[in-house]
């Protein structure tokens, strides 16, 4: 055990001193703080400016009315861009260029209420009543969305890692070195461990640095109840699919000897992740979909599809059970297939070894 | 005391190994010669576990060897490798920590080392901003950090500069004297005469002598007769089976057989003599002979 430490430790202290990963680190994190600034821009304007010149209308919600002595100033604070529209005498509209259509809505609506109200008629308007989970809808389909963005990018990054350094110990021999002193395993697990905590560091920057700016944004306000939960189990499906994709990187890593190769080689592994990351896609959107529920359960797609399915929407705690338990089962075995290829290939050194040869 | 025991190894239909054996004394450097492709580098890779032999067994002290015991093994591959951007007391500190030393105990062994094998100045460099010499150094220094019991060393004097060599050498007969058995290839047999105990040739995955330097040297090869006469006329040697060769006035006969006193006496009478004796093949000549 005392070896795989040593190696995982190496393997921080020798990453986290890159200029690639703080690179990584830093940008990951802007990223989602800026996103958590976008729904702030999109919102638009808090009020609308109009200049009104005559009859004052009836107060409308996110309207501001500035009086104007005459038509012709009222006309000019619109040409300045000082209001968005002018309204004369509560009868005609001016706008410089297409009329914004809410701000046309909000204004139409103002001045029929007004003169309903002169007429002596009473409305009462329509209350509106909307489900626990259709309120936060939107916002947790798009928590959904980001959560396949940062959990596609640390696996695969992460991964590739892992398949990197494999190759770089395999190439230069430095292996043959490391296995007099300690066992596969610990070399390998060392690695995949030391690697992983970088990923799980980088998560929870993601995740602390999206928490602090939404809260700051105010955007927090909207998050749906059981915020903890959506974070909790992004954490454990990273770590489910980082030990599975890392186990396979592992193993088609050993395969070759030379960093040039690790791209081909890992073909069929890269192809699996960006399926995986389109159908978790699709899943963030229709979270109950057929396809969702159905690869939600089946590994590895459930490392990517469930997490997103349970911030997108509620998923029964049996559902969550079963594909938890069928991905334990699959990363246990491919990190054993893993470890077996790994072992008979990492110091059979010159051409590509065949997958086939070493699996038997 | 390390006993390789009739290894065989096949890649495919290629025979690599074909019954290796040797044993090397605690104490005792142990030569590994033969040509590209012998089958050096395979051996000293079943040494080390890298690769597992068809049959045959690697011993140590009697008992089969196992991982444990191997860990105590310092090993030079004949492909060099390090980490090339980790920095080099780094780099040495690591492995000995991996080979089980502690934290404090693996940097004073690294810095003690670098400071023998004269990289004291590079020591917070990366490995790749060195010379290949110094990588070289580095490699030997990473093979020798945590005191092995038992060091096996594929080719380290290979692109070495003659002070380089020279201090290799005195670390490898220091650990050598306080009892390490110390096994190493070489292409360069003059320095192998010079610093083994015994040597080994293997051809075409044979062992094909092995034994003492001065051992072999007795009875390997063509043991010649070498005679240096001074002023003697010229076909004073007619009558006898060698060559002569002429240096100034002096003649040089090398006699493979023959009878010694009677070359003798035709020798003074033809001159002054002023060299007779049997001259024992170098480990050069018993090489080219073995192998060929």
């Amino acid at each position: 055990m005392n070896g795989l430490w040593l190696v995982a430790d190496r393997e921080i202290r020798t990453r986290i001193r890159t200029k690639g990963f703080l690179i990584s680190l830093a940008l990951s994190a802007l990223l989602v703080v800026a996103l958590a600034f976008v729904p702030k821009l999109l919102g638009g304007q808090d009020a609308y400016e109009v200049a009104a010149v005559g009859t004052v209308p009836v107060a409308a919600e996110d309207v501001k009315y500035t009086n104007y002595p005459s038509e012709a100033e009222a006309r000019k604070a619109v040409a300045d861009g000082k209001a968005d529209a002018a309204l004369i005498d509560d009868q005609k509209v001016v706008s410089e260029g297409e009329l914004d259509q809410r701000l046309g809505l909000l204004l139409e609506s103002a001045h029929r209420e007004g003169k309903i109200k002169a007429s002596g008629l009473v409305i009462t308007p329509l209350q509106v009543e909307t489900g626990a989970t259709a309120q936060y809808q939107s916002v947790r389909t798009g928590i959904a969305t980001l959560l396949v963005m940062v959990l596609f990018f640390l696996l695969i990054y992460s991964s590739m890692y892992v398949a990197m350094g494999v190759v770089e110990e395999k190439g230069s021999r430095i292996v043959e070195i490391l296995l007099a002193a300690v066992r596969p395993w610990q070399l390998l697990g060392g690695k995949i461990v030391g690697l992983g905590l970088l990923g799980l560091l980088n998560l929870a920057v993601v995740i602390g640095g999206g928490l602090i700016a939404a809260s700051a944004t105010g955007l927090a306000a909207d998050f749906p109840p059981g915020m903890s939960g959506i974070v909790i189990s992004t954490v454990v499906w990273f770590v489910l699919g980082y030990a599975f994709f890392s186990a396979l990187a592992a193993a088609f890593g050993s395969l070759v000897s030379r960093q040039e190769e690790v791209n081909s080689v890992l073909t069929p592994m890269t192809m699996l992740m960006t399926l995986t990351y389109l159908v978790a896609y699709f899943a963030a959107v229709e979270p109950e979909g057929t396809l969702a529920r159905i690869l939600s359960v089946v590994p590895p797609f459930s490392s990517m599809v469930m997490p997103v399915r349970t911030a997108a929407a509620d998923v029964s705690i049996a559902e969550i059970v079963l594909s938890a338990g069928l991905m334990v089962v699959a990363v246990v075995a491919v990190l054993f297939a893993g470890a077996r290829v790994y072992n008979r290939a990492v110091v059979r050194t010159g051409a590509r070894v065949k997958l086939t040869e070493v699996l038997r | 005391m390390l006993e390789v025991q009739d290894l065989r190894k096949r890649f495919g239909d290629k025979v690599a190994l074909d019954g290796v054996g040797f044993a090397v004394q605690p104490g005792e450097m142990f030569g590994f010669v033969g040509a590209n492709g012998a089958g050096k580098t395979t051996t000293m890779r079943i040494v080390m576990g890298v690769l597992d032999a068809d049959s045959g067994e690697v011993r140590l002290d009697g008992a089969p060897l196992t991982y444990d015991a191997r860990r105590r093994f310092g090993y030079m591959p004949e492909e060099r490798g390090l980490y090339q951007k980790m920095k080099v007391a780094e780099q040495v500190e690591y492995f000995g920590r991996l080979h089980g030393l502690g934290r404090a105990a693996a940097r004073d062994a690294a810095g003690e080392l670098i400071e023998r094998l004269g990289l004291a100045e590079r020591r917070d460099d990366a490995v790749e901003a060195l010379s290949l010499g110094n990588q070289q150094r580095v490699q030997l220094a990473v093979a020798l950090v945590h005191s092995p019991a038992v060091l096996v060393l594929d080719e380290p004097f290979s692109g070495l500069d003659p002070i380089a060599v020279d201090a290799l050498a005195e670390v490898l007969k220091d650990r050598c004297s306080s009892g390490v058995p110390v096994v190493f290839s070489s292409h360069q047999l003059e320095l192998v005469e010079q610093l083994c105990d015994s040597v080994g040739i293997i051809a075409g995955g044979r062992m094909v002598a092995v034994g003492a330097v001065d051992e072999l040297r007795d009875t390997e090869g063509r043991t010649l007769l070498k005679l240096v006469v001074r002023g003697a006329a010229p076909g004073w040697a007619d009558g006898l089976s060698g060559e002569v060769t002429t240096d100034g006035d002096r003649q040089v006969l090398l006699v493979e057989s023959g009878d010694d006193q009677e070359i003798l006496r035709s020798a003074m009478r033809a001159g002054e003599v002023e060299h007779f004796g049997r001259q024992r093949p170098t480990l050069a000549e018993i090489f080219r002979e073995a192998v060929a």
